[in-house]
């Protein structure tokens, strides 16, 4: 398939998916884009590398979304974000950017609420999987193992029961359920702490 | 508990649309008519949610580093491991034919020419030369046989493994597998093998797999040549290890230089001994061919300072093992006695390349 040929949607929906072809083109086709733009405004390559992906991962949530269409192009689209990605990082860090992440006129402009909105969507995200993430490591083993291998590693019932030793899928699915029930309880304590 | 467990059992079940209209229109019921059911449910559902976009964020974040990673390396002009390969099956070919035109010549002048002694051993460079590339034509052909086994070129990482059991149960560390989409393994004689993980300890950084394929062998000459130490060794040990830290087996020798490993960690040993990346998971073997433990890391900071897990961290894996894979391992080593060349001959059959796709 000539992923050239590809429709912005088809793109997308390869993002959504976390398809590699499509994901690894899409990136080759903007990070230096955006790697050049940071570098030419006090940052680093690596400091584009990381807004670039900032902004992928923020693409990636949006084309989670059912029947989710981007007003303009992807490559648009995710340089637009990331520039407003590298803009707030400025202001964060309290060195006053001496630009604005568009340029009057341009087309940027006209959506900058709507960009500002993803990217503080996604940072509320961020938190609440930081949250998640602490709870899990809180659970210990092999509570922690266990959900990962199922949910992060892709392993079936059958699998983690034969490595984790169960004698059954069905057991090893009875443990997982309990670890979830603990898992519950420790990240809406988290919560209720914050 | 159970109670519980049926909450999660739907919850799962109404988020990956598997319920049928019945059980469905229940729920719907339930969550309608019973308040603290319902705020149970939701709960459960959200945290389910949660747990789903967590792992799923987190595989793309990965993707993303991974994709990075392939452009730098790009950049820094240094051909990926998997396309050095390709390259030098071109490159070697092509090589060939000239080394067989240069040798010629030379061949040629040195008949017309009487004192050509210098020259000779030149010649004789040429010929060795070919003989070698005659050596990896041997191995293209046997690849290019191999085309249909052999996985679709990715972004590709590699370590070391070894077998545990002639019929494909084999060793290698667990970083070289962490967060593969598929492994093949590369066997000594060059072939291609799809493999599976069958357990894995991440803390102590050992996983065992298998080969999938039914009527595998490492070597015809049957049973493993060597036998796994119960004990820890002594400290000043000479020891040997083979890896693949390029296409090619390599062997490297040291002793153990302390009895335990990084930061004073009992399951590991400290051993000096140069190892290079893609030797992860490579055996270290004893004089008498005992393995004594498994090659896992080395100090960044300098060259010769290697780190290896014991096996008997390996055989407590072995033995938490569910009953339907048995490994039997050999009780006794058949290379104490040997030489060193002779027992390389025999280990290097069941060593392998781990090849990761991620």
């Amino acid at each position: 398939m000539q992923l050239s040929l590809l429709k912005e949607h088809q793109l997308l929906e390869g993002i959504a998916q976390n398809d590699r072809k499509i994901t690894e083109q899409v990136y080759r086709d903007n990070y230096k884009q955006v790697q050049s733009w940071v570098q030419a405004r006090g940052g680093s390559a690596d400091d584009g590398d990381d807004v670039f992906q900032e902004a992928m991962t923020i693409l990636f949530q949006k084309a989670q979304q059912e029947g989710f269409r981007l007003s303009c192009k992807i490559g648009t689209y995710l340089v637009a974000v990331s520039k407003f990605i590298w803009y707030n990082k400025l202001q964060l860090q309290n060195r006053r950017p001496d630009f604005m992440p568009f340029d009057s006129g341009e087309e940027d402009a006209n959506h900058q609420y709507a960009y500002q909105d993803d990217i503080r969507v996604q940072e509320e995200r961020e938190l609440h999987f930081e949250q998640l993430n602490a709870a899990m490591e809180e659970l210990g083993e092999p509570c922690r193992s266990l959900l990962k291998a199922f949910y992060n590693e892709d392993k079936s019932m059958q699998e983690i029961a034969s490595v984790f030793g169960y004698t059954n899928p069905d057991n090893a699915k009875t443990q997982k359920y309990k670890c979830l029930t603990r898992l519950k309880k420790l990240f809406y304590a988290a919560q209720v702490h914050k | 508990m159970t109670i519980e467990n049926n909450i999660w059992k739907r919850a799962e079940g109404y988020l990956n649309n598997t319920l049928n209209a019945d059980e469905l229109k229940f729920l719907e019921q339930q969550i309608a008519k019973d308040k603290d059911f319902a705020a149970e449910f939701h709960g459960a559902a959200n945290m389910l949610r949660s747990i789903q976009a967590n792992a799923a964020q987190q595989k793309f974040k990965h993707r993303l580093t991974s994709i990075q990673a392939n452009i730098r390396q790009e950049q820094k002009e240094q051909p990926r491991k998997i396309s050095l390969r390709l390259h030098y099956i071109r490159t070697a070919s092509v090589a060939a034919g000239v080394a067989l035109l240069a040798s010629l010549g030379v061949n040629f002048w040195n008949n017309r020419n009487q004192n050509s002694t210098p020259k000779y051993s030149e010649l004789r460079k040429v010929r060795t030369e070919i003989e070698g590339i005659k050596q990896s034509q041997k191995r293209i052909i046997k690849d290019l046989d191999n085309k249909a086994n052999k996985p679709a070129i990715d972004n590709m990482y590699s370590g070391t493994g070894f077998a545990l059991t002639n019929d494909g149960y084999l060793l290698t560390n667990y970083h070289v597998t962490e967060g593969a989409d598929s492994v093949y393994i590369q066997t000594h004689s060059g072939d291609y093998y799809k493999a599976f993980m069958v357990s894995f300890d991440a803390k102590s950084d050992i996983a065992i797999l298998k080969i999938e394929s039914k009527n595998f062998k490492f070597s015809k000459q049957g049973a493993l040549p060597y036998s796994f130490a119960t004990s820890k060794s002594k400290l000043g040990e000479r020891v040997f290890t083979l890896g693949y830290p390029q296409d090619e087996i390599v062997y490297s020798e040291g002793y153990i230089s302390s009895r335990n490993g990084f930061m004073g960690d009992s399951i590991q040993y400290r051993l000096e001994l140069p190892a290079e990346p893609g030797q992860s998971g490579a055996p270290v073997l004893d004089a008498a061919g005992n393995v004594v433990a498994i090659v896992t890391g080395k100090e960044s900071k300098s060259s010769g300072t290697t780190y290896a897990v014991c096996s008997n961290t390996m055989l407590r894996l072995l033995h938490n093992l569910p009953q339907s894979n048995i490994i039997n391992l050999p009780k006794s080593s058949k290379l104490s006695g040997l030489s060193r060349s002779q027992q390389i001959e025999k280990i290097q059959d069941f060593t392998c390349v781990v090849n990761v796709y991620k």
